[in-house]
């Protein structure tokens, strides 16, 4: 059992919004059968982690090494849920390798479970990752991710535990010209919180994370990432979407912060919440902080309700009200589920979104 | 580039222009605070009973308190031990005109500017805008002009400690109503220590026949100012109000904690505004005030109104976030704000809106200037509650970085539990752009008057808010503020 005491506190502003009652409740789950474990239909390497060990059985390890994970350039790390995990898998690409895409599935059956994850990608490489989560329990990841010079990741994640907690933690650190692409979808019944930390520490960096939160019941999925421009000529996009129905509670806390001399930075925020009932709660942060005096920095946030102009047109044409609000909440997802580049995994992804929206509407 | 720079250098090597100290005879508190310390404010203010219960709970409470870390600030360790909490200067107790004023006082005033022989004068013309000033020299209101006026439409217009004696009922029912005395470490320290500051009270109906006002001034050494205002508009009744402030030079940090609550009934507006020039420490951040203040309004009646409009220009570091809590239906608050940081100030200030009733509605417009080594955070929370409907709010933050030694940081919240709310939030950061500074001066502005030029610009849509008399001499600080920041 983990010391649960350790964790931080909401008086603390970082963890203001953070159900930190649930992590205890889903650590403290009885043990369930696992469910079915669903890979994509993906060439590539292919994991499967049953309670954050690995089903080598199920397993296709391809490029990916197993074992203590070397934290590389990083520092050993602080962050008070991401800590607890040191074993795990690690992805290395030499330069200009561009390997097939990388399954993970992380099946919890109860408890807690922790793994940790670095991905180093060499100059020019290049790869996908698509996880998912599902199970019940608690559910801890950190992932360390380092690219070189203009090595491209592209990282897709499902949150669709049944019940319990799943929390992220993702430190990344991109090199001159290097592309990160991150997009979450939180469709499960489980508590969620995806803690991120970007630095674009090279110039001309691109950093894109981003996703959709959908809440419903007592609910409580939360993001808190923060990009930090380091070097000049970056771009950042932080595009966010919440739906919260029922009682639940979605929170979206979106940091852009430009270091002294990250001069011509880009950096944009959008975060947007859909309430689709008067007991949910939408939470948003939009924060910049900002040190350089040349730089782009545009953020929106917007919380209400689906326009009733578009819903009073769309009836007018004839389709009837419950059909017209699930096609606007779909559209209004759909935002931030269009950065996935590959259409495969976007079209899973957005299965699940739609899934969800059938059970929530 | 160097004959352009010259100008600017020379700026920037200028003293604070309302640096300067008036020696007067003073009444000290002994040094610290204590239980003692509380009794001696009391005693001295000839409060009643309940009124030094009050206090001593508050001081009591404040003991068992930690000061708050959550701001982007950098606090140094503050000594409260260290500091007079009660400074009257040795003057008639009562005044009946300003002819019997201290002449050193009013030397004070006349360099500060306050126009209190103008106004008087334009007193005397028929149909001319009248301002009543009350103005606090360090801790007692030793001036209160047009009483008799205000007296005649209704309007109580008292230093707070003459309305504890003469108002105790109307004093007891709205003090602490809407900043309790648990609020924050502030504003505990206020509620025990307060020495001064204003009441106001506008029976039901009553058009405030003239703008209000009142001067705050920090003058004694290493003395706290705890000033406390508690503003009342009655069913219908309308007041605007104006606060503004200078100290003079003093090398120590001076600490500022005062509390403002205003109180709108059905269908009352009242209109706050704040010009804030407290001495902002020398240019390696020595020195300086810390404005560590609690400002909130209860939207109680229906279709109330409260709006702020505060220019911040000085201090050392600033602590401050006037409030709306909306809470009677259609009630509306505003918030307009411009702050400004230079050298080594800090600024952690915004607002907040606690939407409660139906159809409230809000609007924030905050303009942040930094320049030198300054830092200017916009920290800001819209909430609404479940049972509002209908809530709008617009949210527009905007940030201008002069130089690349400064800080702009925006932090909102925005916490919604109604679908049928409206939030929009806009932010942007920007610098002044060479094409801009070079169109300017090609029609002849020097440099300075280019940058002024176009900060006014850009604090426009808060400056057009204030009230005339405030709004020329806000555009003139800004320009004074940010002398010296660009070239």
């Amino acid at each position: 059992m983990t010391q649960l005491l350790d964790l931080p506190s909401n008086r603390d502003e970082a963890w203001r919004w953070a159900d930190l009652g649930g992590i205890a409740a889903a650590a403290a789950l009885a043990p369930v059968a696992a469910p079915d474990a669903e890979f994509l239909d993906l060439p590539g390497a292919k994991l499967l982690f049953v309670d954050g060990v690995l089903d080598e059985a199920r397993s296709d390890l391809g490029p990916v090494t197993l074992g203590p994970v070397t934290l590389g350039a990083v520092d050993a790390g602080d962050h008070p849920l991401g800590r607890r995990a040191s074993h795990g898998w690690t992805l290395r690409l030499a330069a200009d390798a561009a390997a097939d895409p990388v399954q993970v599935v992380h099946v919890a059956t109860g408890r807690e479970n922790h793994v940790a994850a670095a991905i180093e990608l060499a100059d020019d490489a290049a790869v996908q990752v698509v996880e998912t989560y599902v199970g019940a329990g608690w559910s801890n990841r950190l992932a360390r991710i380092t690219l070189g010079k203009a090595a491209r990741l592209m990282r897709s994640v499902r949150l669709l535990q049944a019940a319990g907690f799943t929390s992220l933690r993702e430190e990344a650190t991109l090199g001159e010209g290097a592309s990160l692409v991150t997009t979450v979808l939180g469709a499960g019944d489980a508590g969620t919180r995806i803690d991120g930390a970007v630095t674009l520490a090279g110039e001309g960096g691109y950093a894109e994370f981003g996703g959709a939160l959908l809440t419903r019941a007592e609910q409580r999925q939360e993001c808190a990432v923060r990009v930090r421009h380091a070097a000049p000529n970056g771009q950042s996009h932080q595009l966010w979407r919440a739906v919260a129905a029922d009682r639940s509670v979605a929170s979206l806390a979106a940091a852009v912060e430009v270091a002294r001399h990250a001069q011509k930075t880009d950096g944009e925020q959008s975060l947007r919440g859909l309430l689709l009932q008067r007991s949910a709660t939408v939470n948003l942060k939009p924060e910049l902080e900002i040190f350089a005096d040349d730089v782009k920095c545009a953020h929106g946030a917007t919380v209400g309700e689906l326009d009733a102009r578009a819903l009073f047109y769309m009836q007018s044409r004839g389709i009837p009200p419950a059909r017209a609000q699930a096609l606007l909440t779909r559209a209004f997802v759909a935002d931030a589920l269009d950065r996935i580049g590959d259409e495969r995994v976007r079209e899973a992804f957005v299965a699940d979104a739609d899934a969800w929206l059938e059970r929530a509407l | 580039m160097a004959t352009k720079n010259a100008e600017a250098y020379e700026a920037v090597s200028k003293k604070y222009e309302w640096g300067f100290a008036t020696e007067v005879e003073q009444d000290f508190a002994p040094k610290g605070l204590s239980e003692d310390t509380v009794r001696y404010i009391s005693a001295k203010k000839n409060e009643p009973e309940w009124m030094l219960d009050r206090r001593l709970k508050a001081f009591r409470l404040w003991q068992t308190l930690e000061a708050p870390d959550w701001a982007k600030l950098n606090v140094p360790p503050i000594d409260y031990q260290d500091a007079y909490y009660y400074a009257e200067p040795k003057a008639k107790a009562t005044i009946a005109s300003l002819d019997e004023l201290d002449p050193e006082i009013r030397r004070t005033y006349e360099k500060l500017g306050i126009p209190i022989e103008e106004q008087k004068v334009l007193a005397g013309v028929e149909g001319a805008r009248k301002v009543a000033v009350d103005a606090v020299f360090d801790s007692v209101s030793v001036a209160t002009t047009f009483r008799k006026e205000l007296e005649e439409a209704g309007v109580i217009f008292r230093s707070i400690s003459e309305a504890i004696r003469e108002y105790p009922d109307l004093v007891k029912k709205w003090l602490g109503k809407v900043v309790p005395q648990r609020d924050n470490y502030f504003a505990t320290l206020n509620s025990a220590v307060f020495s001064d500051g204003t009441f106001v009270y506008i029976p039901e109906g009553v058009r405030c026949p003239m703008e209000l006002s009142t001067y705050f001034r920090i003058n004694a050494e290493n003395t706290g100012q705890f000033e406390r205002t508690l503003i009342v508009a009655d069913k219908g009744a309308y007041v605007s109000y104006l606060e503004g402030c200078t100290a003079p030079m003093r090398d120590e940090n001076q600490l500022h904690a005062a509390v403002v609550e205003l109180v709108a009934l059905d269908d009352a507006e009242i209109k706050y505004s704040t010009v804030q020039n407290w001495y902002p420490g020398d240019e390696n951040g020595k020195g300086g005030i810390y404005n560590f203040v609690t400002k909130r309004a209860l939207c109680q009646g229906r279709n109330s109104k409260v709006s702020w409009t505060q220019v911040e220009t000085g201090s050392a570091i600033t602590w401050k976030y006037p409030s709306c809590v909306l809470a009677g239906d259609g009630s509306v608050g505003e918030f307009y704000s411009v702050a400004v940081t230079n050298n080594r100030q800090q600024a952690d200030t915004g607002t907040k809106m606690i939407h409660l009733g139906r159809n409230t509605r809000s609007t924030i417009v905050s303009k942040g200037i930094s320049a030198g080594r300054s830092d200017n955070t916009y920290r800001g929370l819209v909430r609404v509650a479940p049972t509002a409907e209908g809530v709008r709010n617009f949210t527009q933050c905007d940030s201008l970085l002069l130089g690349d030694q400064c800080g702009a940081h925006t932090v909102p919240y925005i916490e919604v539990k109604n679908p049928s709310a409206q939030i929009e939030h806009e932010a942007t950061t920007s610098k002044i752009s060479e094409d801009q500074l070079f169109y300017a001066m090609s029609r002849g502005l020097d440099q300075e008057a280019a940058v002024a030029l176009i900060v006014n610009g850009f604090a426009r849509e808060v400056l057009q808010q204030l009230p005339m008399e405030f709004a020329v001499e806000a555009q003139k600080l800004l320009g004074i503020s940010l002398e010296g920041s660009v070239g």
